[in-house]
């Protein structure tokens, strides 16, 4: 695990798998633990890395709720103030569910575009992958993108609050300030598994609307 | 969410190659400037750093989906500002930064107090997201999490060095060094306000830019989360222009910061701990952070030839009133013409000075300048800050006869006093106090 200290500028893929075609928006949610475990060995077909990757801290996920994502259980178009204050979003029924997400740069070494279709990690039961838009009243809120993360061949893809990330729900447990989590994508290059560090941040508390047409 | 768009000059720089060079004295007389000085080749900054802004203004949040490589070359940058980018110092190696090197001209020190129920583990977390900082803002990159790592992208000699209480070890579970503890009280001349006291952990914070000095400091203590809090910030500086011909003044404008030990040679075995502490600390080193009240308007009522008695040295060339430039020995012995020594008996300079060779430690002082509280003209005075092997051996026979009699002592007060253990150097895949955790 001290390997992949947060000092690493690149957490490298783990194995490559078959190649899973496109599931569509939301991973399934079951946390099978993450194939291979060859969090640091880049594998030579390696596609896909990713660069300055971490996810943001939850402090308690059980109890209270903390300040971090949570969805609102109500139409995210019922209350255009949630996604602003400082916590005056933990409305709602589902605030012992809460959430984070993953950023940080996904570099496509390949010659060919890597298109991330999903995920699965042991500290939450569902992975998604989101984009952040603007909704009818002008409000930044996130949604699943549909069609996944395209990663151009030779390119990078930007994983950032107030844009697209992956988003980890239904966690199993709060994930510490300074600790790490194992997150495996699933791409058209197969499946990539990360050691992520976990870090403490008061952003991305964007809305979450569970479908793209929400709004 | 009201970040910018990412600006096609944020910098995330990559360390390529790391020289080692001598580096330009800080003031005339200190011996000890001749730490490692890293000049680097930064390649081409990517798009793609830690942290960046998404959306916000009149444009929708999406964030630049798929960034390509290239970018625009961007215009020349001032001369002044390349030297400041260029002047990165390296953070891995045995021992940390910010020690040897040559002070830069802004220091901040915070002392921090670990949360209630801080374990073993929880300071192992700090010290992970603390090491991973700190290379990354030394290098002039933003730490992970930075939403503005454009300012962390001119390092003008950052350092940034980590050292711990009794706390700290303690709850690490490693043998605590005998010295770590508060100095024996100075009854005669001390007068300690507790905010200004010991703490679980120590940040030395320097830069030549007063900007990368805040933002380092408030990446640090954001990013540590509810893992700490901070109990005290004090903020100092030196003669920007320090160097041949411009040596450190205090606010009496006394030389100051002369007559070091040679820490990168001879005197080596008085800055680094040794036998005598733990191992785990090996590598490591100790600091005492005293806060020295002066009280300027009373020196002001003092003439010049009153001022130099205080300390036994000239006020325009910092040289000894015996005779000299400011490296030369003092005669301690001279005379005038009634018998009396012309170096006072309660001067600074003779009651400082080392009775044996290892009453000597690496003085790093900064100036502070606040503003004044209830009806003072001013709240000024200096940050003393020692780096020592075991500042009971060395610091504490000085301080004491500073104590029993110093003439300064009519114009300054310690208002404030902490000692830590300066945790050794990080190597590649270690983190800061590795050894400490086991």
């Amino acid at each position: 695990m001290r390997s992949t200290m947060p000092t690493t500028r690149r957490v490298a893929i783990g194995a490559v798998l078959a190649a899973l075609t496109a599931t569509g928006v939301a991973a399934c949610g079951s946390s099978e633990s993450p194939s291979g475990g060859t969090d640091t060995a880049a594998t030579g077909s390696a596609a896909l890395t990713l660069e300055d990757g971490w996810v943001k801290e939850v402090t308690d996920a059980m109890s209270s709720p903390s300040p971090t994502m949570s969805m609102p259980s109500e139409s995210p178009s019922a209350d255009g103030d949630h996604m602003h204050g400082d916590g005056d979003h933990m409305h709602g029924a589902d605030m012992s569910a809460p959430m984070t997400a993953m950023f940080g740069t996904l570099h496509n070494g390949s010659d060919e575009d890597v298109t991330v279709t999903g995920g699965s990690t042991p500290v939450a039961g569902t992975v998604e992958l989101h984009e952040t838009v603007r909704n009818d009243s002008g409000e930044t809120q996130m949604q699943p993108k549909a069609d996944g993360f395209v990663v151009p061949a030779g390119g990078d893809l930007t994983l950032q609050p107030g844009g697209d990330h992956v988003m980890l729900m239904d966690l199993t447990g709060p994930l510490a300030n300074g600790s790490e989590a194992t997150i495996t994508l699933q791409t058209s290059a197969g499946d990539v598994t990360l050691t992520v560090p976990v870090r403490a941040f008061s952003g991305a508390e964007e809305s979450y609307a569970p479908s793209p047409s929400s709004s | 969410m009201t970040s910018r768009p990412r600006e096609a000059g944020d910098a995330a720089p990559r360390r390529r190659t790391v020289l080692l060079s001598g580096l330009a004295g800080a003031g005339a007389g200190v011996v000890t400037s001749a730490g490692a000085a890293v000049a680097r080749e930064r390649a081409a900054p990517r798009g793609g750093g830690g942290g960046g802004g998404g959306g916000g203004g009149g444009a929708p949040p999406a964030p630049p989906a798929a960034v390509a490589r290239e970018r625009s070359a961007p215009p020349p940058p001032d001369p002044r500002l390349t030297r400041a980018r260029a002047r990165g110092r390296a953070f891995r190696g045995e021992h940390q930064a910010g020690i040897i090197e040559a002070p830069p001209a802004y220091g901040t020190f915070v002392g921090l107090d670990l949360a209630e129920g801080t374990d073993r583990d929880a300071v192992r977390r700090l010290l992970t997201v603390w090491t991973d900082d700190i290379e990354r803002l030394m290098d002039g990159r933003g730490p992970l999490t930075d939403l503005e790592p454009e300012l962390a992208a001119v390092p003008a000699s950052l350092t940034v060095t980590v050292a711990v209480g009794r706390r700290v070890v303690e709850t690490a579970g490693s043998a605590v060094p005998s010295w770590l503890a508060p100095l024996p009280a100075f009854e005669k001349i001390d007068a300690l306000d507790d905010r200004w006291g010991e703490a679980d952990l120590l940040l030395q914070v320097c830069s030549d830019s007063p900007t990368t000095v805040a933002h380092a400091q408030r990446r640090l203590v954001v990013d540590a989360g509810d893992l700490v809090r901070p109990r005290w910030v004090q903020r100092g500086f030196r003669e920007p222009f320090e160097g041949a011909g411009l040596p450190m003044r205090n606010l009496f404008g006394q030389v100051d910061g002369t007559v070091q030990p040679d820490v990168t040679g001879i005197d080596a075995d008085l800055l680094w701990t040794g036998a005598g502490a733990p191992s785990w600390l090996r590598g490591g080193s100790s600091v005492v952070v005293r806060r020295i009240r002066m009280d300027l308007d009373r020196w002001d009522r003092a003439d010049r030839v009153t001022r130099e008695n205080a300390i036994g040295r000239r006020l325009d060339d910092g040289g000894p009133v015996t005779g000299g430039g400011v490296d030369a020995a003092a005669d301690f012995s001279a005379t005038d013409d009634l018998g009396f020594h012309r170096i006072d008996d309660a001067a600074h300079m003779r009651r400082a000075h080392a009775s044996v060779p290892h009453e000597r430690f690496l003085r790093r002082p900064y100036s502070y300048d606040d503003a004044p509280e209830d009806a003072d003209l001013s709240n000024s005075g200096l940050l003393f800050v020692a780096y020592q092997a075991d500042p009971v051996r060395q610091l504490v026979p000085v301080q004491q006869r500073l104590a029993e009699a110093d003439l300064l002592n009519l114009w300054t007060t310690p208002v404030g006093s902490a000692v830590f253990a300066v945790l050794p150097g990080a190597r590649d895949g270690e983190i800061l106090g590795q050894a400490m955790l086991g």
